[in-house]
């Protein structure tokens, strides 16, 4: 895996083809797709059901691969690397927020943040790190102890960004991040990307709210698989 | 690790589910080691009811293959006693070691004015020959025709000790012998019987019984390996034409009986196994139920960089935890099992806690974890290899 260098795109998509071989027939998912991500952007991409967001979403966040042409994570191609390296990809350069939070019901909320990090380390990690960035999220640390099921929606979202920015990721993949919450709990959790983004963080956000694209820089706009704006 | 930590809490939080898989761990590693308890007690208390050794050859009259009952019939080619010519022909054939000719009877005796008549085994033995047959807790060796040795059990059951007196026949007609030493207890033997016995002199039996001729002949062999080179010269010399006498190697004999028990012990223990395969389906089951359960889990933790060993490792923690816990509580419980089979089955307990018993429980224990592996092996090798994708789609 090459060194993050910062003049490099952190996020490159050439000629990205996805097709999906169904017993009815191939359907294309994506069609030579092209765009760069650069270090430090904000962009939403938007686009109605069935345009190819998720599949554009997976390919991002190495959990799928391209049918055909390249795609480059900080300047990484990822095309040809094998599971246990694309899994570290994924656990040391992307971090996933998801839309329903998706945290682990038997871990308190100090072992969820820092699960991404035992993962790295491989051994128990130093908690007060977990602190530290449940505290950057605005997370009351009367809540730290607590399990998942006993957080509001919008306390559970921020923990969920505190376990996507543990491990310093070079992106931040959210899929409606805010698909599950009130308007002001989301608006809440928009600031705080905001924020984020304002520090320095790549962040690539999927939804079809123009209310929340619209805290983005930039909108990648997608229809049957292709990118129209 | 956090796997573990994960894999013990999920075990705890689905309390009950635990508890059903780890009943049919305990189950089967109860069967299997008290069954394994129970033969093994079994080999024990035969080996130890058997006095025989396993030093010698038995010589007896051949009986079976025709229609002529035990002590019935007659005629024909065959026996039922062995004569001194055959007696001469086994000496010859196992020299230099001892052949003890044994006459044997049971008649009536009674001990005392008052006392009621009992039936009790009667053997006839040279003198010369007891000391090589049999030992002695307490008086000695008698040459004189009116002294008997008594076994140990006859001596307790009667209340006997040595110069007691002892009338053979009905009302005495046989004559009166005088207690002259207790014979060692030897349980159960091939060759002579004698805790419920009494031994005579053969010249009192003889001429008591009108007797010329004996009931069997026990050869006495001191190089082991001798065996069955012995009893291949006295079958020559004896069953040349026609079978007259029946050889019996007791080293081989017990070796064949050991051999059955240890079939049995495997045959019970194996039944025992069938119970430790419904528990490892049930495993298998409440753990393919358990990642169906996790799909979703699955999918977030290998979206955020759980490789796929790591998410195997969590299944087989779970199943090892149940394995662990429940053949646990299985051996323990074994203890208890054999306890009561032992009590129920030999009516004694005192081979439960000997070495070659506890390794049931050992063998239990080890087998009941090793089916929870395999059993929790499949699960985890599925939950590992889903597509993170597909499993972050599971609702």
């Amino acid at each position: 895996m090459t060194d993050p260098a910062s003049d490099q795109p952190v996020m490159s998509f050439r000629d990205v083809v996805k097709v999906y071989p169904l017993p009815a027939g191939d359907v294309t998912a994506l069609d030579h797709v092209t765009f760069q991500v650069d270090r430090g952007e904000f962009i939403s991409i938007m686009g109605p059901s069935g345009s190819g967001k998720s599949t554009l979403l997976n390919l991002m966040g190495c959990l799928d691969t391209a049918t055909s042409g390249d795609i480059y994570i900080s300047g990484t191609r990822t095309g040809d690397m094998s599971d246990r390296d694309l899994t570290n990809l994924r656990r040391d350069r992307i971090g996933f927020i998801f839309q329903y939070f998706n945290l682990f019901p038997l871990l308190n909320i100090i072992e969820n943040v820092t699960f991404p990090m035992m993962l790295k380390s491989q051994r128990s990690v130093d908690p007060e790190r977990g602190r530290e960035v449940l505290r950057a999220v605005a997370l009351d640390d009367s809540l730290f102890t607590h399990t998942p099921m006993e957080l509001s929606g919008g306390q559970q979202q921020r923990v969920a960004v505190a376990r996507a920015l543990i491990n310093d990721p070079d992106i931040l993949l959210c899929d409606e991040p805010t698909g599950n919450l009130d308007s002001k709990t989301g608006a809440g959790i928009m600031d705080l990307m905001t924020e984020l983004n304002r520090k320095g963080t790549t962040i690539i956000m999927v939804t079809h709210d123009q209310h929340i694209a619209d805290y983005s820089h930039r909108t990648i706009r997608i229809a049957d698989g292709r990118i129209v704006e | 690790m956090i796997f573990w930590e994960i894999a013990k809490r999920n075990t705890k939080i689905h309390l009950l589910r635990s508890f059903l898989a780890m009943l049919g761990i305990v189950i089967g590693v109860v069967a299997i080691s008290t069954m394994g308890i129970l033969g093994n007690s079994m080999v024990l208390a035969v080996t130890d009811s058997l006095h025989t050794v396993g030093d010698s050859v038995i010589v007896t009259p051949h009986t079976g293959g025709t229609s002529r009952g035990f002590g019935g019939g007659g005629g024909g080619l065959t026996s039922l006693k062995i004569t001194d010519q055959q007696l001469q022909q086994i000496k010859r054939a196992s020299a230099p070691n001892v052949a003890i000719p044994v006459l044997q009877t049971s008649d009536r005796m009674k001990f005392g004015v008052g006392q009621n008549e009992i039936v009790a085994p009667i053997y006839g033995i040279n003198p010369d020959d007891v000391p090589d047959l049999l030992k002695l807790t307490d008086g000695g060796y008698s040459r004189a025709g009116s002294g008997a040795l008594i076994g140990s059990q006859f001596a307790k059951d009667n209340n006997l000790k040595v110069g007691s007196r002892i009338s053979i026949g009905t009302d005495g007609d046989k004559g009166t012998l005088r207690v002259t030493g207790i014979i060692e207890e030897r349980g159960m033997a091939f060759d002579v019987s004698t805790d419920s016995a009494i031994v005579v002199t053969k010249d009192w039996f003889d001429s008591t019984y009108n007797r010329d001729d004996y009931d069997k002949v026990v050869v006495k062999v001191k190089n082991l390996d001798d065996l069955p080179i012995i009893t291949a010269a006295i079958e020559k010399q004896l069953n040349k034409r026609d079978k007259v006498v029946d050889v019996m190697d007791t080293r081989k004999t017990m070796a064949t009986i050991f051999q059955a028990f240890g079939q049995i012990t495997t045959f019970v223990s194996a039944i025992g196994g069938i119970s430790m395969i419904v528990a490892g389906v049930s495993i298998l089951n409440i753990m393919m139920m358990s990642v169906t359960e996790r799909i979703k889990e699955i999918g977030i933790m290998r979206s955020i960089g759980a490789q796929r060993r790591e998410v195997m490792s969590m299944f087989i923690y779970e199943a090892l935890i149940l394995g662990i816990v429940g053949s646990a509580i299985g051996g323990v419980l074994s203890l208890l099992g054999g306890y009561a089979v032992s009590s129920l089955m030999l009516q004694t307990t005192k081979y439960l806690l000997v070495p070659s018993s506890l390794v049931s429980i050992v063998y239990g224990v080890s087998f009941g974890i090793i089916v929870a592996l395999v059993c929790g092996f499949y699960p985890a090798w599925r939950a590992a290899n889903l597509s993170p994708i597909d499993a972050l789609r599971h609702e």
